[in-house]
Formats: C-alpha cells, sequence, structure tokens
C-alpha cells in the first residue's frame, strides 16, 4: 500500500530545494506538480530525454516516402496522359511528398508526446480522480508548487514530511489510496 | 496480374518521355482563312451536332452562352477603309494542353487519337481549366437548359446532354470520330480513310475552308496544308502545339 | 513585461480566464443567436439556392468563370497565416509578448481553414462529388491527378487543418486541467475528458515543451508551403495576369499581413467583451502595429515589383492586363486597395497611432477589405483581359455572391463564439509564465482553494 506525500509550496525555489533534499534523502524520485513549466528541475532531478524525436523523425520519414510513392503509383496504375507531362513527374510530385511528410511528422510527433507522456491516464471515468500510482492535487494548477514522493513505509513518510516542513511547505498532505 | 506487377508494367510502359506522342490517329484541322467568309454556319451545326443548349436572353446578357465553336472578329481600320479579319476559333486540342493538368479529378485528358477530351461524368466543375485555357474554348454549364419544342425533336442521340456544373467543349465531333472507326472495323480492319470521317463543322462549311484529317497519314489532305507556307497557329509562343493550323488570309497589295 | 501585469497573481488570471469560461451574461447569448441565423440567412440559403439552381445564381460567365467564391477562399487561407505567424514563429524566437494573444490566433487559425474549406464546395459546379479530389480507393479504380495544382491545395489544406487543430488542442491541454477543477457537471466531464489527465508534472511539461516545440517547426514550413501552394492554382496558368513568378512570396506575405491584421480586430473584441483588458494590452498593440508596418512595406514593395516587371517586360498580354487593372473598369477598387493597404498602414510608424485601440481596430478592418478587394482583383481583372481579345469580358457579382461573402463572416463569428466558451481563450499558463513567479511568502492563509 503506497502512500503518496504531497506538500504544497508558495514558490517555485523552494519547492526545487524540497525535492533535491528529497532525493539526497533516498526517498525515491519526487514528482513536481506546477501550474508553469519550471526552470532548473534538470540540475536537481537529473536530465531527462524523451523518445518524441525519434517519433518525428520516423513519421517525416513515413510521410515523405509514403506521399511521393502515393503520387507516383495511382498515376501510373490508371495512366491519363495530360499536357504531354510524363506520367511520373516530379516538380508536383515533391509538393505531395513535401505536405505529407509534414503531416506525417506531425501526427507522430503527437503520438510520441502521449507515449512519452503516459497520457491519457487513469481509467476513462477516474481520470479526474486521485488514481493508484497519480497522485493530484488541484491547487497545483492554479498557483501552487507541489512535491510529491511515494512512500512505502511510515518512517519513510514521517520522514518526507519533516523534509517538505522544513523546506518551506505551507501544507503537507498525505495521500492515501481509498479503499 | 499482381498490384505490383500492375505498378512495374505501367511504370514500365510510360516512362519513355514521348510516350503520349504514340497516337493511333493525329487528328488535325487546318482552317484557310482566305476562304472563310465568316458566314457562321460551322456554328450552326456545331450546335445541331452537339446538343449544345439555348441558354436563354437573359444568360446571353450576361454573357453565359455556349458555343463550342465560334467566330472571333477583329475589325481594322476606319470607315471606309475597313477590314474584317474573321477566325472560327474552337478547342485547338493542344498536346501540350494547359488545361489537361490542372483538372484535380482528372476529367480532362489527352486520349490516344490526340483528342483533348473531356469527361463529363467525372467534372465536379472547379473551373480551373477554363481559367488555364489560353484561347478560352472551354464552356460551363452555369444552370440545366431546356430545349424547348421542337428544339428536343432535334436533338443528336449519340451526344449526351451535360448538367448544370460541368465543363464542355469542342470534341472534333469525337461521336463521329467513334462511329467511323467503328464503321472500319466492321469492314475489316481497316483504317478510317481520308474525308471518311468530318466534325460537323467542317462538313457543313460552304466554302470548304476547313479541313480534317489524320496526320499521321503523310498522304492525307490535312497533312498536304499543314505543310502550306501560309500555316501559323494561334498563340504558338505559347508552346501549346495544337492540332488546329490556320492558313493565312492573302492580302491584296496596293 | 507590463508592470501592471506583475501586480496580477496567479489567481488572478486563472479566476479570470476559468470565469469567462463558465459565467455566460445574455450579451452573449444574444451575440451568438443573431451571429447563427446571420449565418443560416446570408450563408447556408443563398448556398442552397444555388446548388438548386447552379453557379448560374452567381454573377460568374464567360470568361469570368472565377469570382468571389475564390476569392474569399483565398482570403481566409490568407486569415488562417495569422496563427501560425503568431504561435509558431514567435513561438522559436522565445517573444514573451505574444503569450496572451495566440491561442486566439490559432483559433482564428482553426476557423478560418474550416470557412475557407467550405467556400471550396460552394464555388464548384458539383459539390456532391467533391470527394472525388480526395485520395481513396474505390471501384472505379480512379485517383485523383496529383500533377493538378489544386491536388497540392487539397494535400496541403488537409495538412494545414490537422496541424492547426493539434497545435491549439496541444497547447491547451494544461489549460484543460486547470478549467476541469473548477467545473462541475457535464462541463467537469467534458473537460477531465480533453485535458487527458494531465497533473502538471515536471515530466510532463518537459514533454509538451518538445513536442510543442517540434510542432512550431513544423507548421512554419508548412504555413509557408500552403500559401505559396494556393497561389500556384493561379502561378502555374499561361494567362498573362496570372503567370507570375512572384504569386507565391506576394501570396504569403499578403497571407501574413492580413492575418496580423484579423488578429488586431479579434484582439480588440476580446479586450472590449470577454474583459482581457489586463492581458492583451498597449504592448501588445504596439507590437502588432510594428508588424503591420513591415509586412505593408513588403507588400508594397512586391506590387510595385509586379507593375514594374509587368510594364518594363514589353508583352503586350501583360501590358494590356495590367492597364485594365489600374485604369480600367476595376479602377476605382485597385486605388482603393492601394489607399487601405500602402498606404493607411504608414500610421502604424508612430507610436501613438499604434497605442491606440479603437484607431488600429478601424486600420486592422480597412486592411483587411483592401487585401479582400486584392484577391478578388486577382481574378477578375486577370479573367477579362487575356490574349484574345475577342473573348474579353466583364465579372460583376450577384446578389448571391455578396450574401455569401457576408455570410462567412457571421460563420467564422458563430464558430469563434462557440471557441470562447470552450477553449480558454487566453492561455492560462503562458501568461503566468511572463508574470513574476511568486517569491518565497510568509506563511499566510493559501489562496486559491478548490471551489
Amino acid at each position: 500500500m503506497t502512500s503518496f506525500v504531497v506538500g504544497l509550496f508558495g514558490d517555485p525555489e523552494s519547492a526545487l530545494a524540497a525535492a533535491g533534499s528529497i532525493q539526497t534523502a533516498n526517498l525515491g524520485t519526487p514528482e513536481l506538480m506546477s501550474p508553469v513549466p519550471m526552470e532548473g528541475v534538470e540540475e536537481v532531478l537529473g536530465e531527462k530525454k524523451s523518445v518524441i524525436k525519434r517519433f518525428s523523425l520516423f513519421g517525416a520519414i513515413f510521410g515523405g516516402v509514403s506521399g511521393f510513392l502515393l503520387a507516383a503509383i495511382t498515376a501510373v496504375l490508371y495512366a491519363h496522359p495530360t499536357g504531354g507531362r510524363p506520367i511520373i513527374t516530379f516538380p508536383p510530385y515533391l509538393i505531395i511528398t513535401y505536405e505529407l511528410t509534414i503531416l506525417f511528422g506531425i501526427v507522430f510527433t503527437v503520438i510520441g508526446f502521449f507515449v512519452s507522456a503516459r497520457l491519457p491516464n487513469g481509467l476513462w471515468t477516474a481520470w479526474w480522480k486521485q488514481d493508484e500510482n497519480r497522485p493530484y492535487v488541484p491547487e497545483a494548477a492554479v498557483d501552487k508548487f507541489a512535491v510529491s514522493v511515494s512512500c512505502a513505509s511510515n518512517e519513510n513518510v514521517q520522514q518526507a514530511e519533516t523534509i517538505l516542513r522544513t523546506a518551506g511547505a505551507e501544507e503537507v498532505r498525505d495521500l492515501t489510496e481509498e479503499n | 496480374m499482381s498490384f505490383l506487377d500492375r505498378i512495374t508494367e505501367g511504370w514500365r510502359k510510360n516512362r519513355k518521355p514521348g510516350y503520349y506522342e504514340e497516337f493511333d490517329y493525329h487528328w488535325a484541322m487546318t482552317i484557310d482563312l482566305d476562304q472563310c467568309s465568316g458566314c457562321g454556319a460551322c456554328v450552326t451545326a456545331c450546335q445541331a451536332e452537339n446538343n449544345l443548349p439555348i441558354v436563354g436572353e437573359d444568360a446571353f446578357t450576361k454573357g453565359r452562352e455556349i458555343k463550342w465553336l465560334r467566330l472571333e472578329h477583329y475589325w481594322e481600320g476606319e470607315y471606309p477603309d475597313v477590314k474584317l479579319n474573321v477566325i472560327p476559333m474552337m478547342c485547338q486540342h493542344c498536346d501540350s494542353a494547359p488545361c489537361e493538368t490542372v483538372c484535380p479529378v482528372s476529367a480532362t485528358y489527352h486520349n490516344q487519337d490526340g483528342l483533348n477530351t473531356q469527361i463529363y461524368n467525372r467534372c465536379i466543375g472547379t473551373r480551373s481549366c477554363a481559367v488555364y485555357c489560353p484561347y478560352e474554348v472551354r464552356y460551363f454549364n452555369y444552370n440545366d437548359h431546356a430545349w424547348e419544342s421542337p428544339l428536343d425533336q432535334q436533338l443528336n442521340p449519340d451526344v449526351s446532354v451535360r448538367e448544370k456544373g460541368v465543363m464542355e467543349k469542342c470534341t472534333f465531333c469525337i461521336q463521329r470520330i467513334r462511329q467511323g472507326k467503328d464503321n472500319a472495323k466492321d469492314d475489316g480492319r481497316r483504317r478510317v480513310r481520308d474525308g471518311e470521317v468530318q466534325p460537323a463543322c467542317v462538313q457543313t462549311c460552304p466554302s470548304k475552308a476547313m479541313v480534317f484529317g489524320d496526320r499521321n497519314d503523310p498522304k492525307s489532305q490535312v497533312s498536304q496544308s499543314l505543310n502550306d507556307p501560309r500555316a501559323y497557329k494561334v498563340l504558338d509562343e505559347l508552346n501549346t502545339h495544337s492540332s488546329v493550323v490556320y492558313l493565312k488570309k492573302v492580302e491584296a497589295e496596293g | 513585461m507590463d508592470g501592471e501585469l506583475n501586480q496580477l497573481k496567479y489567481t488572478d488570471i486563472h479566476n479570470d480566464v476559468v470565469r469567462s469560461i463558465v459565467e455566460t451574461g445574455p450579451n452573449y447569448y444574444i451575440a451568438l443567436i443573431t451571429a447563427f441565423a446571420l449565418t443560416l440567412i446570408c450563408f447556408f440559403f443563398p448556398w442552397f439556392y444555388q446548388l438548386y439552381y447552379g453557379i448560374g445564381a452567381a454573377g460568374m460567365n464567360h470568361p469570368g468563370v472565377w469570382g468571389t467564391y475564390l476569392a474569399s477562399f483565398i482570403f481566409w487561407i490568407g486569415l488562417s497565416h495569422s496563427g501560425t505567424l503568431l504561435s509558431c514563429v514567435l513561438h522559436i524566437t522565445n517573444s514573451s509578448w505574444r503569450k496572451a494573444m495566440y491561442r486566439s490566433a490559432e483559433a482564428m487559425t482553426l476557423f478560418s481553414l474550416v470557412v475557407a474549406a467550405i467556400m471550396v464546395m460552394v464555388h464548384v459546379g458539383r459539390p456532391w462529388f467533391i470527394h472525388w479530389a480526395a485520395p481513396y480507393p474505390n471501384q472505379m479504380e480512379m485517383w485523383p491527378n496529383f500533377r493538378s495544382p489544386l491536388l497540392f491545395d487539397v494535400m496541403a489544406i488537409t495538412t494545414y487543418l490537422t496541424g492547426s487543430t493539434i497545435f491549439i488542442y496541444m497547447g491547451s491541454i494544461p489549460d484543460f486541467a486547470a478549467v476541469r477543477d473548477r467545473t462541475q457537471g457535464w462541463r467537469n466531464t467534458m473537460y477531465s475528458l480533453m485535458s487527458l489527465g494531465w497533473r502538471g508534472t515536471d515530466t510532463e511539461w518537459h514533454r509538451l515543451h518538445w513536442a510543442y516545440t517540434f510542432l512550431a517547426v513544423l507548421i512554419i514550413p508548412l504555413a509557408v508551403s500552403v500559401h505559396s501552394i494556393v497561389s500556384w492554382d493561379f502561378a502555374m496558368s499561361i494567362v498573362p495576369a496570372l503567370h507570375q513568378t512572384i504569386f507565391a512570396p506576394y501570396f504569403v506575405v499578403g497571407a501574413i499581413y492580413s492575418g496580423t491584421a484579423g488578429i488586431v480586430t479579434v484582439m480588440f473584441v476580446l479586450r472590449k467583451f470577454m474583459d482581457f483588458g489586463q492581458y492583451i494590452t498597449e504592448l501588445h498593440f504596439d507590437n502588432l502595429g510594428k508588424l503591420l508596418l513591415v509586412l505593408s512595406l513588403l507588400w508594397t514593395y512586391i506590387n510595385i515589383v509586379e507593375v514594374f516587371t509587368g510594364f518594363y517586360s514589353g508583352a503586350s498580354g501583360e501590358i494590356e492586363a495590367l492597364n485594365y487593372r489600374l485604369f480600367g473598369f476595376y479602377a476605382p477598387l485597385y486605388w482603393e486597395m492601394i489607399a487601405f493597404c500602402a498606404i493607411a498602414p504608414l500610421l502604424c510608424a508612430f507610436k501613438s497611432f499604434r497605442t491606440s485601440f479603437v484607431p488600429m481596430l478601424v486600420l486592422s478592418i480597412a486592411i483587411n477589405i483592401g487585401m479582400y478587394t486584392e484577391r478578388f482583383l486577382i481574378v477578375a481583372t486577370s479573367l477579362s483581359r487575356q490574349y484574345l481579345p475577342d473573348a474579353w469580358g466583364l465579372y460583376v457579382p450577384s446578389a448571391v455572391e455578396i450574401s455569401i461573402l457576408l455570410g462567412t463572416f457571421a460563420l467564422f463569428t458563430t464558430l469563434f463564439l462557440l471557441f470562447v466558451k470552450v477553449f480558454p481563450s487566453v492561455s492560462m499558463y503562458e501568461v503566468k509564465e511572463t508574470m513574476e513567479s511568486p517569491k518565497k511568502s510568509t506563511p499566510a492563509a493559501s489562496e486559491g482553494s478548490p471551489a
């Protein structure tokens, strides 16, 4: 049974400091929730890598190839001579290729975003309720910066609460999953 | 054959530059402007043969008349030294037609006889072919038309009636070409003879100013006509490679 | 940033935007019903009449086969470049002043594209077959003609529409999450679904930032290509006034120009009717005014190039078309266009003009009228004077066309009014980013507890 301890801070620096202390105290990786993207998270919690760029690249290449093939193959399947132009002409087909490159690049970037950010999360009907592994405090969307830690045992809970309070949390909450 | 086979065969067949120039027949027309008197019989014949609509007085004043073959009048000089040049202008069936490339649904294309064909039931009416044609010989059906009695008795059963929203233009009377080729095939697979197939305008011209035939055949009358020193093509500088050639009017000196 | 903005707290912007969505007064309903009624009366009923009677209900003829429908189509695609410029280009350059406006600008983009797509259906002669222009396998084994500039159009606009929808949706996910917490009932369900359970964790922000930047980088060349492709509907022809290489830059510059003017109009409306006066300030109008000035000068330069090279060329068709455009039947429209788009925006050189709201509104509307005239002139004057003098003609729009043109504005307004109540029209998290972040405060009671 995991419990989540969440500390709410009024400003981002204290929240970052608290997150750093929690990490150095070996209580696990904290999660920071904020209404705006915070600066300096990577220095405290370590560098983040995302796979989105691979999705974008794959999407762009896939789009480019499929764009050209779409135009070229459909032209050859039912050959319609028009205007004395060749059946497979490069100027128009490169434009089709270009557009589909961008289209699939965009679509795959979005898919990559969903996959790497693990959205949508939770059950279909329970998205706004506390999910067991995804703690959430509504104040974090307005103006508070939240640090949440998942604790396996009660001592950890006490330790986390102490660290958060010393770092200057305005409020500390213990979110345990409801039975 | 499999899908991949279809693609490779299509590619091999069409990849040579000039693939489209291997025409079966290559229909061409010459119009001798010296012989043309501007009588307009060709225009009437075209209307009768191809079920051209009578658009009505209202639409005519708005500029929506449909005349696949129109007579262009160019006046020069002041009275009494006025000169009139009459040029019958119809679809030039360009080999490098600007109108064919722009149709988004391929409703117009160059067929195996060298004709620029319009497929009425594929046309969605974007009218971009009319914009691209420098000769402005494409006409759009702005509404449905009615042939009031007794005009409805004169409709040609070989030609369709176009509904509103569809582009149309001169087809070199493709229904007659088709009939001619069918007759030739029935007769034992011979070629269509020179002069056997004539569009309505060529057939009707009283001064025999128009000559129609297959320019692939070096012995046809139209091939001789095309080599006339007076021959020229309208808007030739645009490199449309039209199939209609005009023979310049001979001007008297002095 | 503005000193004024720095005195606001996060909760202020949060409350303001949520209030703009959740609280609806009678004025809004009156506006919505009026806009919808006007759309029906001015757009849909004349269109249905035209579907029954044929394109003859419009004023087009031979040779003027293209008319206001196509001019409107290009105008609305042009307006759609507003959001792209503001959102994507200024995002890449890290401009902070765009943050309050870009959500509504992106909405403008999306709805302009929707209206433009509907204009295509109004324009073609047999719209019930327009699906043939889409590449789908069918029993006829027929595919559209990919060599056609109109097909490039289909591909480009589909891509742009998809891209804009995705872009505006992605940027709004955090704001949907924020609004979700403050609403109940059907709104709560809707925003929960739309926000996909966003929690605002550092991982999620990091991913969003990267995805958003990639999308912005992809959409900028797309926007440039879309309007170039639209210009090639004209430029790929061989008739004199249309076959010009300057068309692609001309249209792109014109699109960004008219889009920016459209943003000024929409920002004025938002300020006034949605009470966003603290977030959309004189600074924004100042910067937009500078942008308008630069674009106006660029547009004027391109027009001069067109006229100069036309007359210099000595080509008879070209000179005839230019003479007709400058001094022929449509000359009053041409000079009105020059006055509104080349001369009037020079007022934006004065800061006092740029920072006054109502003059900027009037100027932006004038610019868009001028830009519409430009598109109309390109269509009408080029078709009236082509190579063969016997085929010259005149085109005058009919009542049905003018009504449909006004109807497109009503349709756009209806869609935008619906947008304002569903999406947060000012991006909350980005405006919060531009404010000073909260400093370490004395232990006071926390504000912003959930409703």
